[in-house]
Parts: C-alpha cells; structure tokens; sequence
C-alpha cells in the first residue's frame, strides 16, 4: 500500500496552498464573528424573538439564548456560517478527489501506474477528511486562542424582557470542540455525496451540482418546514435537522451526530465500488 | 511470448463502435504500429490495454494478465496521447513521484535519460512548452526500463532532432527484448523502428502486414528515357506494368511488385536513364483512407 500513501501524501502536498487559504479564511471569519459578541449578542436576542423564520435560521431552537457567549457563537457562526463555509471545502474536495483529477486527465497517468482503483478511491477519500479535519482544528485553535479577547470565557448577566437578571456561564472549550465536530460532520457528509457522484460518474459538474443542491435543498427543506409545518415528513432527508434541531455545541454532543460520519461511511465505500466497475472519462 | 493480445475487442458506446472486433497478436521484441486517421480508435485501443476502459465484448491480454493488475502495470511504460500532471509538479518530482508509486528508478540512468533528451526538469508541468511535456512523457516511459512501451503519438511536438532520439531509445529498447506499441502520424517514426503495423479504420483493422510484406507490396512509378521516342507499347505484357505514358523520348510506367522485368525490357529497348518513385508507407496510408477522404 506504500502506493496508495504516496497518492495520499501527494494530493495533500497538491493542495497545500488552498487548504492554508481555507483554513485561515474560514477561522478568520470565526474569530472576526466572535469579536461582535459584546455589541451584537443583545440585538441577535432581539431578531431571534420577532420571528420564528429568523430564529430558524440561526438554529435558535427553545433555550438558546444568543445574549449568552455560547449561544451568540452557535447563532452567528456555529449554525450557519461555519457549517456553509466548511461544506463548501467538503464539497470542492468531494468533487476533486476523483472526477476533478479524470476531468483534469491527471487520473488516467496515475492508473497506468502499478497502483489499483482501490488504493487511489481510498487515498483520496483520507485525503479529503484530512484537509478538513486540518480546517476544523485550525477553526478551533483560532477561535479558543482569541476568546478570552472579546470576554468569551467569562460569565455574563442577562436582564430578561420581565427585568429578572440571571447569570449565565461563558464559553467553554468543550464547547468548541463540539460546536466544531458537528460542523465537521456536517460538511464530510456533503463532501462525501460530492466523492459518491464524482467516483460514480467521473464528471465535475455533477459531483459539485448534486452535493450542493443536497445542501441547499437540505437547508430551504428545514428551515420553510420548521416555519410552516408542511413537508415536515420529509425533514428526515435534511442533514440541518438534526445538527440544527440538536444544536450540540450549546446542549452537548448527541448520538445523531453519528448520522454524517454513517453516511460518509456509505457514500465513500459506493462510489468506492462504482468507480471500480466504469471506464475513465477522457 | 504473446505480449499484447486482443480477441474480437470490441468497444461501443451506444451504437457507434470505437473499437470493432479487433484480434491483435503483439510478440515479445516486436514494435508494432497502430495507424490510423483521428478518431479511427488508436487510442481507445491503448487504453483498454490499460484498463481505463472496459470492452464491450471480446478481451485482452497484455503481458499475459490484465491491465487492471499493477504487477502487470509495473512492467508498462505508457506515453499517453495527451500527457496531464498535476500543473505544479516539476520533472524531477514527477520521476521521483511515479516511481515511488512503482519502481523507483536508477538515478543516473534518468539523468541520463533527460540529458538525451535535453530536459530540463526543474519547471513546473503548467509551465512547460509542449515539446517539453513530450520529453517528461517519454522520460518517465522509459526509465523502468519496462518490458512494453504503450506509446501514443510519441513524438508529436518533438524536433526533427529529437524525433530521432526517440528512434534509437526504442531500438535499444527493442533490442533489448522489450515489445513496443505504438500510434503514429509520422511515417519516417513507423518506417525506421516498426516490424509490423495495422491500419485501423473506423474501428476496424482494416490491414495488417510487415515492414517486409509492405515493402514487397509497395509499389512505384518509373520514368525512363531512350535515345528516340519509344513506343506506347513497349512494354505491353511486362507483368506489374500499367498506366504507360509517352511523352517525348520518355516513358514512365507504374509498377505493381517486383522491377525484374521491366528493368529487362528496358535494357532490351537501349534506356539511357531511370528514375523512381517509390509509394511508401504513407502513400499506403494515404489509399487505405482515401475512401474517406473522398466522402
């Protein structure tokens, strides 16, 4: 398998700049979302209250309160934004790991090599949770390093709409942790239907077009059912149900967030056995 | 040792066959020639060999197994038609690249590879002229020094110089056992290093003969001149002689097969000069296709 390693460690060197660029970007608008929390959090509580689509959006589901650190960061950030931005790498990763280099033709030299489809679909999908496990810790590092920064970590006091002040207790690492794993899941699952219809099919544009469609189609599903109640049978489909609906990052980790790694699972061993039953696409 | 062998290979996408019931028997040391106009199937023919695709009926066999298997691939070196690697790869990285997925190869002999061709390898691949490209593709076909060379269009945008390197890397390698398969559109590439070559047309093999046969088969015209005007007929019942012409004290007359005759006869009538013409490989070429050029 020293092959399938050197595949590997080659499509990651490949990528080396644009994994430093997404990395920095996506912790960059972490870090630049975290430092509104002292002015932004009180208004976010205010929005969330006028309107349940608002509050859908922002994945503020009964008890999340935006005023608290923990709570700003899932809404402004946790919930949408980073999810997005890292399902967007997923996706474009998806999509590269193998009908991205068959479209590009450099596919078809690697095979002529003594190397088998097998050990190329697996170095590419490892490459693929690797580049995004790197976005997420460097995420993660950024936003833990620059916390204290904008008060974070410290416990605050709410004044409710009645006057009554309560103490909430600020971010914890834990919480970042978790609030990162679920992005994570979230977006390796987009990436790996992006790996499934790119290895089935060896065409860019059905790899990019299908996830992201299954993305957003996914969210639209959620979010409008959530409002109006209709289509909420088929929510199931919706990978934002369950990270939303949980929102683990402020009420701890839940086994449903072994739903994107099964389905990750299942996407990379099909188009694992897809791509070895086609011909290569010129 | 059959190295390449294909039985009714057929590839078809819907109803258009790329690849047409082809039977294919490449011995081992031989350098086997796959003609053909664009799109007559060379290529979807070197890549069923490898396995990027899938026939639709009939098989092949390459060095005795499958394409598919990387022990047989390991014994491969493949030039494709149009080379891609990834744009910010160098040469260098590439030799070291592909042979740590495969063998990794003698140093110096790459070096010397690059230096024969005159490669420079520190560049990287999206900044490299076509030539260029060609001169890694061939650097890394060559440097395992495999026991078949797949090579598809080897020399386009080489050099008249670098043409002829290419020439001699493949009769070393033919001498020294190894079987090469290669597509072509330059005629003096197929002429100096081929044993065998088959023409293939709309997916179909449509001739398969030996530089030997070739040459027995090729025809020429011959021009001679007399001290007078000679006689239409002079040549009349001369076998392999047609299309007779007289023009002032010259005759020119086509000829089919061997000159022994004519070269005779012409003796007999008193020529004082000969000139030929010889139809060669590409004139072959050029008949085989002409049904299509016409269209």
């Amino acid at each position: 398998m020293s092959g399938a390693f050197e595949i590997y460690r080659r499509w990651l060197r490949d990528r080396r700049r644009s994994t430093i660029v997404w990395s920095v970007s996506i912790a960059a608008v972490s870090v630049v979302t975290a430092a509104f929390f002292s002015s932004l959090g009180q208004s976010l509580g205010e929005n969330a209250e006028s309107g349940s689509t608002t509050s859908s959006m922002l994945g503020l589901s009964d008890g999340i309160d935006p005023q608290t650190p923990t709570g700003f960061l899932w809404a402004a950030n946790y919930s949408n934004q980073l999810p997005w931005l890292m399902m967007a790498l997923a996706i474009a990763l998806g999509t590269a790991a193998i009908a991205g280099d068959e479209a590009d033709g450099t596919l078809e030299y690697v095979l002529s090599k003594p190397v088998t489809r097998s050990a190329i679909a697996m170095a590419r999908a490892a490459g693929m949770v690797t580049i995004l496990f790197i976005s997420a810790i460097v995420n993660l590092v950024a936003v833990a390093i620059t916390a204290p920064l904008f008060d974070l970590y410290d416990s605050v006091t709410i004044t409710g709409a009645d006057g009554s002040t309560s103490t909430a207790s600020g971010l914890t690492f834990g919480q970042l942790v978790v609030g990162g794993l679920a992005a994570f899941a979230v977006a390796l699952g987009s990436g790996a239907i992006a790996y499934l219809l790119g290895a089935a099919s060896g065409r860019k544009g059905w790899a990019m077009g299908g996830a992201s469609g299954f993305a957003v189609a996914g969210y639209v599903l959620y979010t409008l059912s959530n409002v109006t109640g209709d289509l909420e049978f088929l929510t199931w489909i919706s990978p934002w149900r369950w990270f939303i609906d949980d929102a683990m990052m402020v009420n701890g980790l839940t086994w449903d967030i072994l739903w994107p790694f099964a389905l990750t699972v299942v996407a990379v061993v099909a188009g694992w056995q897809l791509f070895l039953r086609r011909d290569l696409q010129n | 040792m059959t190295v390449i062998e294909a039985q009714g290979l057929t590839k078809k996408w819907g109803d258009f066959a790329a690849v047409d019931d082809l039977d294919l028997a490449v011995g081992e040391g031989e350098c086997y020639a796959f003609l053909g106009r664009n799109g007559a199937g060379k290529s979807t023919t070197a890549r069923m060999f490898l396995d990027f695709l899938r026939p639709t009926s009939g098989s092949v066999k390459v060095l005795g197994g499958s394409g598919a298997d990387p022990e047989v691939r390991s014994r491969i070196g493949y030039l494709p038609g149009d080379l891609n690697l990834p744009p910010t790869m160098t040469g260098i990285e590439a030799v070291h690249y592909f042979g740590s997925i495969g063998h990794e190869p003698d140093t110096a002999k790459v070096q010397a590879l690059m230096d024969r061709l005159g490669l420079t390898a520190d560049r990287p691949f999206h900044q490299l002229s076509t030539g260029s490209r060609r001169k890694v593709g061939l650097v890394l076909a060559f440097m395992n020094d495999p026991d078949l060379l797949i090579l598809d269009e080897p020399t386009s945008g080489l050099d008249p110089v670098l043409q002829d390197t290419f020439r001699d890397m493949v009769i070393e390698h033919k001498q020294r056992g190894a079987t090469v398969w290669l597509t072509s559109h330059v005629m003096s590439d197929v002429d100096r290093v081929a044993d065998r070559v088959g023409l293939i047309d709309q997916g179909k093999l449509a001739q398969q003969l030996s530089m030997d046969e070739l040459r027995t088969k090729s025809t020429g015209n011959i021009t001679l001149t007399f001290p007078d005007a000679p006689d239409v007929s002079s040549f009349d019942g001369v076998e392999g002689v047609s299309n007779v012409q007289v023009a002032d004290r010259q005759l020119s007359i086509h000829v089919d097969g061997p000159v022994t005759a004519v070269l005779a006869r012409a003796a007999e009538l008193g020529a004082v000069d000969i000139q030929t013409e010889k139809n060669d490989l590409e004139d072959i070429f050029l008949d085989t296709y002409s049904h299509e050029a016409g269209r």
